[in-house]
């Protein structure tokens, strides 16, 4: 049987097309056994799309088994708990640069919450940020995980980060194996649009599908912050990729799609502006 | 009458304000309120975190029960983080043109679709 090799992953669009043809080649399978091989590079946060494939794919009653793993990879994804969930001990993360894989139900926001605070927002061990900082990149892991909980009707959230203190960033992942961009605006508009076009339309000030209920700035936010930390955000649904940064909007369409939803966020930790001083915050006029 | 006060922090139990239902529990007290013309002072004494989306259903919702003229007189706003007003800021203009004119939605779907035609 030939294994899955997953090869050199950091998280551009063709490193998140190999986590999504490996699910697209496995699918169908039922009671098999499905070997996995990472080879020479795997970005740590990427731990949380290929959990929740590998997921999909043993909720099939198959047999996911890791018959090669780089060295230096093992090391990582033992000390970030991923390797846990498929019979490899837990590693002693010494140098405190791991933020944990987790797997949660999406209506289990008390654990998010604990998982946030825990691994990110009172972690010592990472790098000295303002506290105006480190809040704007808790309330924005703390949105993504409600967007989760709110449009993605999936089982569960996967989660994972990683802190790259050579690069000064700070890689956030939080991926569902929900319906995606795409159906929810079907859903709520009846109408048809490309995966890329969800995704515009969903990063956009005000757009929601929610009904009744106004919102839409949650994505708008995020992607303004983005810009100011000079960061990066990508959102992979379906077979829409989308990524933001400095340089603007790029959109590709995956030869295979995602079976749902990764934001995928890169923060910047050198990160000098000052987010606690807001000029026009007069109380006066606030209604 | 005086302004009864409403203390977030103890309706949604701890200083994460996050999910969407949390903000329910706030918005149902201050509707409570104004259905009897009573002032209220919502309270984000120890709110630690908020999220757009709480702050959605908590106080953005208003505008679909209450008329602006109502809500400006009733309410106020106290202990809120200047980041956090900046925030909530947002949260009631996009309630208010939400509420105002559903249509505006309906417009940003037709942009899209053309330009996905």
């Amino acid at each position: 049987m030939t294994s899955n090799n997953l090869c050199n992953i950091h998280s551009s669009s063709s490193d998140y097309a190999q986590i999504a043809n490996l699910y697209d080649k496995n699918k169908e399978k039922y009671f098999e056994k499905i070997p996995v091989s990472l080879y020479e590079w795997f970005n740590a946060n990427m731990a949380a799309p290929l959990g929740a494939v590998l997921d999909l794919l043993e909720d099939n009653l198959n047999d996911v088994v890791f018959d090669h793993i780089n060295n230096g990879i093992k090391s990582i994804l033992q000390k970030n708990g991923f390797l846990s969930h498929f019979g490899f001990p837990l590693q002693v993360d010494s140098y405190g640069t791991t933020i944990q894989y987790k797997k949660m139900k999406p209506d289990d926001g008390r654990y998010f919450r604990e998982y946030v605070s825990t691994q990110f927002l009172n972690r010592p061990e990472l790098p000295n940020m303002s506290v105006g900082l480190r809040k704007k990149m808790t309330e924005a892991m703390l949105e993504l995980f409600v967007n989760a909980q709110l449009h993605s009707e999936t089982k569960h959230v996967y989660t994972c980060g990683q802190f790259f203190p050579k690069y000064h960033t700070i890689e956030f992942c939080i991926v569902d194996t929900g319906i995606g961009f795409k159906q929810k605006f079907l859903q709520r508009f009846d109408k048809k649009i490309s995966s890329v076009e969800a995704i515009r339309w969903a990063v956009k000030d005000r757009n929601t599908t929610k009904i009744g209920v106004s919102g839409g700035i949650g994505l708008a936010i995020l992607s303004e912050f983005i810009l100011r930390n000079n960061g990066k955000l990508q959102i992979i649904s379906g077979d829409g990729f989308y990524q933001y940064d400095s340089s603007g909007e790029q959109v590709e369409k995956l030869y295979k799609g995602f079976p749902g939803t990764i934001v995928n966020v890169s923060f910047r930790t050198d990160d000098t502006n000052n987010y606690s001083l807001v000029s026009e915050a007069k109380k006066t006029a606030l209604f | 009458m005086s302004p009864i006060t409403i203390s977030v922090f103890n309706l949604v139990g701890n200083g994460f304000c996050v999910e969407a239902k949390d903000g329910d529990a706030v918005f149902n007290s201050i509707s409570k309120a104004l259905q009897q013309e009573q002032s209220v002072e919502i309270s984000f004494h120890n709110v630690e975190m908020l999220t757009s989306a709480f702050l959605n259903t908590a106080i953005g919702q208003l505008y679909r029960d209450f008329t602006e003229e109502k809500i400006r007189k009733l309410v106020n706003v106290v202990d809120m983080a200047d980041t956090d007003i900046a925030l909530l800021r947002r949260v009631i203009e996009t309630a208010k043109l939400y509420y105002k004119d559903p249509s505006w939605l309906e417009e940003s779907v037709k942009l899209i679709m053309g330009e996905d035609e």
